[in-house]
């Protein structure tokens, strides 16, 4: 056969069913031997997107997501995803298509250091220049994308290896290294057991590694035990089970007050699979100051990275919990934090006709069918998703964290859609977010894919906007959208019906209108350009510092 | 850049890849995480199955943030991290 056909051979020996891509020059034999063959392909309508895709894919099933695109251009536009999934661990493997070898390093048509590019965007990444090891580079980059702590794997192969004549050979079992267990670190257990025993006010901060580490059983189990009250990540909302009453929501920049002035007030922090990233923590330096930590990751260079840690252990959190599950004596503190809670709810009662976008997506919370997926893209409506919305797992809040890319939504919700297409997949996009992958909407339409469309408009890039109003003297510079295209209209001519809302009264018809048809269907919901996310730690301040400027309708 | 705090010269020996991409992957490790080069050598190990690369750090930070990168390289596969030579000051 030839490399090309291996490839497609190495993806369906991987139990690849699904790929996304964009086809072109240098990665038309790969093209010609998909053909007709098993792995259906998604021909998504930029590379970006399909990446996205392969994002909304892995991120939803826990499977691995592929995308293929072709040298130069295709390989380019596949880099902001790439940094996404690294930044967020994501398993991806990226499939490049290269010029001949012949030419490289000519400046050949279409031809881009890809290898180079990929460098900073990826876990690890291969040029295969020999056909020999074309089937050992893809089997490894699989093992590599999943194995740890996972991420985008990038497989550059030029056009002659493709087109070169190779054997199938039945793998050699490669995975086998990689699920070697790590001895228990027996003394440090003992240290935080010992930790958690005495502690007082002790919390339990919750980051997207647990999930990932097949780990809910073990966390539920775990805080149910010690009782102590916990906060979650952006990627770890919906990890704790709702029934948990100290469970005190999402801690950081746009966290809950009581998840926020808790953490602050701890005696003992333990960071599980989480890794201080700053827009958790706030001001390092005044973040949770009475606290010892208890640090477990997948990762060594995340212990003691940012913040040191009292005890820090390296490993798989299904094995480390259920050791550290002792119980613990602090029932003022539960107490305390449960008050936080009260003291510190949402409120919902918002005056007026307009729509207001929490109680929007609370509403869309409660109507959304169960297990649904829901994917947003990246500014104000981002952040109200996280805070009013709830899940029953991280799978089913598909956000994009560590980069926070805009265009995101939109492409991660149609590879959410084709690895559980049982399920409803609902993307909560903003009106500057939505337009960046838009050309999306014509997979949709191919594929007849039933993705539920949310558009929050407010005719602003919101969150950039309202740094404007806080921070930079209501300078509006280049936020305004006011020009927006007719959404409806847009979405219409890609064959998806759509329904357009600017009034509280109309939301719950309109919820319900969208989830009955059958298809998809996009919801164009006008709010006002003055809301902003509450609370919100300012740049620079510790976390209990928050600025909770509460809705116009307070006095 | 100029600082007046304490920074210490380390010697990292490191085992990778024969492949020129695995020296650029060291070095884009250690450019990104902020830790200084002073000092570069390499070549081929006994068997040619690799590059013996020496590098010389010079950081404030401790150098366990770099080593604990670089040892997540795929193509790393050993690193050795020798005592830290005297410190000097760095104008
Ligand atoms: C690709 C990209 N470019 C720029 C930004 C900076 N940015 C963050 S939020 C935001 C505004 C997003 O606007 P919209 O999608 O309408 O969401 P809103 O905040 O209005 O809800 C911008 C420009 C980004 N995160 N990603
Ligand atoms: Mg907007």
């Amino acid at each position: 056969m030839t490399g090309a056909e291996l490839v497609i051979k190495l993806l369906t020996e991987h139990g690849v069913e699904s790929i996304f891509g964009y086809p072109g020059g240098a990665i038309m034999p790969i093209y010609d031997a998909l053909y007709q063959s098993p792995v259906k392909h998604y021909l998504c309508r930029h590379e970006q997107g399909g990446a996205f895709s392969a994002i909304g894919f892995a991120r939803a099933s826990g499977k691995t997501g592929v995308c293929m695109a072709t040298s130069g251009p295709g390989a380019t536009n596949l880099i902001t995803s790439l940094a996404d999934a690294l930044l967020d661990s994501v398993p991806v493997v990226a499939i490049t298509g290269q010029v001949s070898q012949a030419v490289a390093g000519t400046d050949a048509f279409q031809e881009v250091d890809v290898l180079g590019l990929s460098l900073t965007v990826t876990k690890h990444s291969f040029l295969v220049k020999n056909v020999n090891d074309l089937a050992d580079t893809l089997r490894q980059a699989f093992v590599l994308a999943q194995s740890g702590r996972p991420g985008p794997v990038l497989v550059d192969i030029p056009k002659d290896v493709q087109l070169a004549q190779v054997e199938y050979v039945v793998p050699r079992s490669l995975a086998a290294v990689e699920t070697s267990q790590a001895a228990m670190p027996l003394q440090q257990l003992q240290l935080a057991r010992e930790l958690i025993a005495s502690a007082k006010k002790p919390i339990a901060y919750i980051g997207g590694g647990v999930h990932m580490a097949g780990a809910l059983t073990e966390l539920n189990d775990f805080l149910q035990t010690t009782g102590m009250p916990s906060v979650t990540t952006l990627k770890a909302m919906g990890s704790v089970d709702k029934s948990n009453p100290y469970y005190l929501s999402m801690l950081g920049m746009h966290g809950t007050q009581a998840a926020n002035i808790a953490v602050q007030q701890t005696d003992l922090l333990i960071c599980l699979g989480a890794r201080f990233d700053d827009r958790v923590t706030g001001n390092l330096q005044k973040f949770a100051p009475e606290a010892k930590v208890i640090h477990i990751d997948i990762d060594p260079a995340e212990l003691n990275k940012l913040r040191r840690a009292d005890c820090a252990m390296l490993g798989d959190l299904r094995a480390l919990l259920p050791q550290m599950a002792v119980a613990t004596n602090c029932a003022d503190w539960q107490q305390y934090c449960l008050n936080l809670k009260l003291q510190h709810g949402w409120r919902y009662d918002h005056p007026g006709e307009r729509i207001y976008a929490p109680l929007l997506l609370k509403q869309l919370s409660e109507r959304m069918p169960d297990n649904s997926v829901v994917s947003c893209d990246v500014g104000q409506h981002q952040m109200w998703v996280a805070q009013h919305m709830s899940f029953n797992t991280p799978r089913n809040h598909l956000s994009s964290g560590g980069l926070g890319t805009m265009g995101f939504g939109l492409p991660a919700a149609i590879g959410a859609k084709i690895s559980r297409p049982n399920d409803t997949s609902i993307v909560v996009s903003g009106d500057g977010s939505f337009m960046m992958n838009v050309q999306e909407l014509a997979t949709i339409k191919r594929f007849r894919l039933p993705v539920k469309i949310v558009v929050i408009d407010n005719q602003r890039l919101g969150m950039v906007k309202q740094w404007q109003q806080l921070f930079f003297n209501g300078r509006y510079s280049e936020t305004d959208l006011s020009d927006n295209p007719d959404f409806v209209s847009l979405a219409a001519a890609f064959a998806i019906p759509g329904h357009s809302i600017s009034r509280k009264d109309e939301v719950a018809d309109a919820l319900d209108a969208m989830f009955t048809w059958p298809g998809p269907y996009l919801l164009h919901v006008r709010i006002d350009e003055t809301d902003n996310v509450w609370p919100l730690v300012p740049p620079g301040a510790a976390n209990h510092d928050m600025m909770t400027d509460l809705p116009q309708w307070e006095d | 850049m100029s600082t007046n705090s304490m920074s210490t010269q380390h010697t990292l020996t490191i085992q990778t890849g024969l492949e020129v991409v695995a020296v650029e992957r060291l070095l884009q490790v250690t450019r990104y995480r902020g830790f200084q080069l002073c000092g570069l050598e390499m070549k081929p190990m006994a068997d040619n199955n690799g590059l013996l690369v020496t590098l010389n750090i010079l950081s404030d930070k401790p150098i366990s943030l770099l080593t604990a990168q670089l040892n997540k390289l795929y193509d790393v596969q050993h690193l050795e991290l020798h005592a830290p030579a005297a410190a000097v000051l760095r104008a």
